[in-house]
């Protein structure tokens, strides 16, 4: 072993030299926001919090973060309700129809977003209906492959099929055995999950603007028009947009990290 | 209602409504007029104008170069991780993740506080008299490949890292006992254990970089003509909106794509075998 650490300045460089090159852009982004006036120089001409006031006093601001929340959070519900079960019936009684859904990792990228965003626009474009509710469907069935993914692994290893048929045999409904003796044994699985989808509707920008015409102004919209209106309140946005899926990515890493532990066990 | 009902009309409704039907309706329109008719005229359009062509052009020659670089970066990257501590490996796993969400708007953003008209590298450039940094434009094609690495390394390395955690430092140590060097070792060795998870990785981030709108539209708007913003110029409702052309051009896209991909899945599977 010792022989190996000698031998690590290598692999070190090179990560370093990779991760100096991708957090550059959001260093220099950081010290934008807490700048007076950077324009055409080395150096910021002086340092200032005052343009995360600037941001915050901005009623446009929280509107659009409620806005994008609440778009989040009707897509985690729809992917609870519409998806969890089925994905449960493939892993459990159905695996033709599982090796059926494995199918669904092509989906993202040979049908990108501004692919789908078409297909909208052509059929619902001219259409009376609520284009909310379909923006969430869509948004749903795009999260349906990472979803789908971070739930398999959970299903693995235990026997849910007895678990649920003993539930069931001793009084329980089908809802009720899966709320009380399957969800629980999936929790960070299915927290992952919920987690990711949660992630991608909330900062999805895409399909929104261009289907809803951009009358429904998300958190991504608004951070577009304000970086061609207030650069500087548009770089404290980014700073805080980065620190968000900052904690999101640690609560994942957290999760996976206690559900491997719980296998291990 | 059934229970076999129950638990698909849900599922259903949403993948109809959401994807399936938006999707068959785009192929159908591809082949339909402005007024609705049946006709070819959007395929040839977009085969015979040189607008279009550039269009395709452009969106193929930006993802090779940069899935090309992604992945020559992310294989090095990938390596590098495994050779660390296991507690540095899951931190250097979050900073990736980290950076492949930051893409679209924000990484946009970011760059043109860097590399913008009014950004630091310009005033680097213009103190120290760097010519090839002054005349960098992050606008152009070579600016949008940079943008691109941003978020296709962290991907490239989330793809590579689990594979080669798998290569065991004992192989290695078997193979110097049998008397082999290590460039021997990585040639008959690791390279046919990686190449279909290389290939596998590479295209992905073939396809990510083909289906990238948000950010070459947050660098520069409608200005460069690729697949992505050309589709999104003729759906946004303006003057010169064409959906139908745009349904064409869609289809011509996501059939590349199913296929590229599926080709992709069965040489790994018979590789793998």
């Amino acid at each position: 072993m010792k022989v190996q650490r000698v031998n690590k300045w290598r692999p070190q460089l090179v990560i370093t030299l990779i991760a100096i090159f991708l957090l550059a852009p959001i260093v220099a982004t950081f010290f934008y926001s807490i700048s007076t006036v950077w324009v055409k120089t080395i150096l910021p001409n002086g340092l200032t919090f005052k343009w995360y006031g600037v941001l915050t006093a901005d009623p446009n601001f929280i509107p659009s973060v409620i806005r994008s929340l609440l778009l989040a959070i009707a897509v985690v519900i729809v992917t609870m309700v519409a998806f969890l079960p089925v994905i449960f019936y493939a892993n459990v009684y159905n695996p033709k129809l599982k090796e059926k859904l494995r199918y669904l990792s092509i989906l993202p990228y040979s049908i990108p977003g501004i692919v789908l965003v078409t297909g909208l626009v052509q059929l619902y474009g001219n259409v009376a209906v609520p284009k909310i509710i379909i923006l969430i469907l869509t948004i749903s069935a795009i999260c349906l492959p990472a979803f789908y993914q971070s739930l398999n692994n959970a299903f693995m290893g235990d026997d849910f099929r007895g678990m649920f048929e003993q539930a069931q045999l001793l009084g329980d409904s089908k809802v009720g055995a899966f709320i009380r003796v399957v969800l629980p044994n999936i929790r960070a699985g299915l927290m992952v999950g919920l987690l990711l989808t949660f992630a991608a509707a909330f900062t999805e920008y895409v399909i929104t603007n261009i289907f809803l015409t951009g009358q429904y102004q998300t958190l991504k919209i608004y951070m577009y028009r304000l970086m061609n209106t207030n650069g500087n309140a548009a770089s404290v946005l980014t700073i805080i947009f980065f620190l968000f899926l900052g904690v999101i990515a640690l609560i994942l890493i957290k999760l996976v990290s206690n559900q491997k532990r719980a296998k291990k066990e | 209602m059934g229970s076999k009902v129950k638990l698909f009309f849900p599922f259903s409704l949403v993948m109809l409504v959401g994807l399936v039907l938006p999707v068959v309706v785009m192929i159908i329109a591809g082949f339909q007029g402005m007024d609705g008719g049946f006709t070819f005229s959007n395929y040839t359009t977009i085969f015979s104008q040189n607008y279009y062509r550039m269009a395709i052009f452009n969106s193929l020659w930006i993802s090779l170069i940069a899935g090309i670089i992604g992945l020559v970066i992310s294989i090095l990257g990938a390596w590098a991780i495994t050779q660390l501590a296991e507690r540095t490996q899951n931190i250097l796993i979050i900073l990736f993740n980290l950076a492949a969400s930051f893409a679209g708007i924000p990484l946009a953003f970011s760059l043109i506080i860097v590399f913008g008209n009014a950004g630091i590298a310009k005033a680097l450039a213009h103190t120290l008299h760097i010519g090839f940094l002054g005349g960098f434009s992050i606008y152009s094609l070579q600016g949008l490949i940079l943008a691109y690495t941003f978020f296709e390394v962290p991907l490239g390395i989330l793809f590579l890292y689990a594979p080669m955690k798998e290569i065991k430092k004992e192989w290695f140590e078997a193979a110097l006992v049998l008397g082999a060097n290590r460039s021997f070792f990585i040639k008959t060795i690791i390279l046919p254990i990686l190449l279909p998870n290389i290939i596998e990785t590479f295209i992905i981030l073939f396809a990510n970089a083909m289906g990238t709108y948000e950010t070459m539209y947050a660098l520069t708007g409608n200005n460069f003509i690729s697949i992505p913003i050309v589709i999104g110029s003729l759906i946004d409702g303006s003057l010169n909106a064409n959906v139908p052309l745009a349904c064409a051009l869609a289809t011509i896209f996501a059939a590349v794509m199913a296929m590229l991909v599926l080709v992709g899945n069965r040489i790994i599977n018979r590789k793998r075998k």
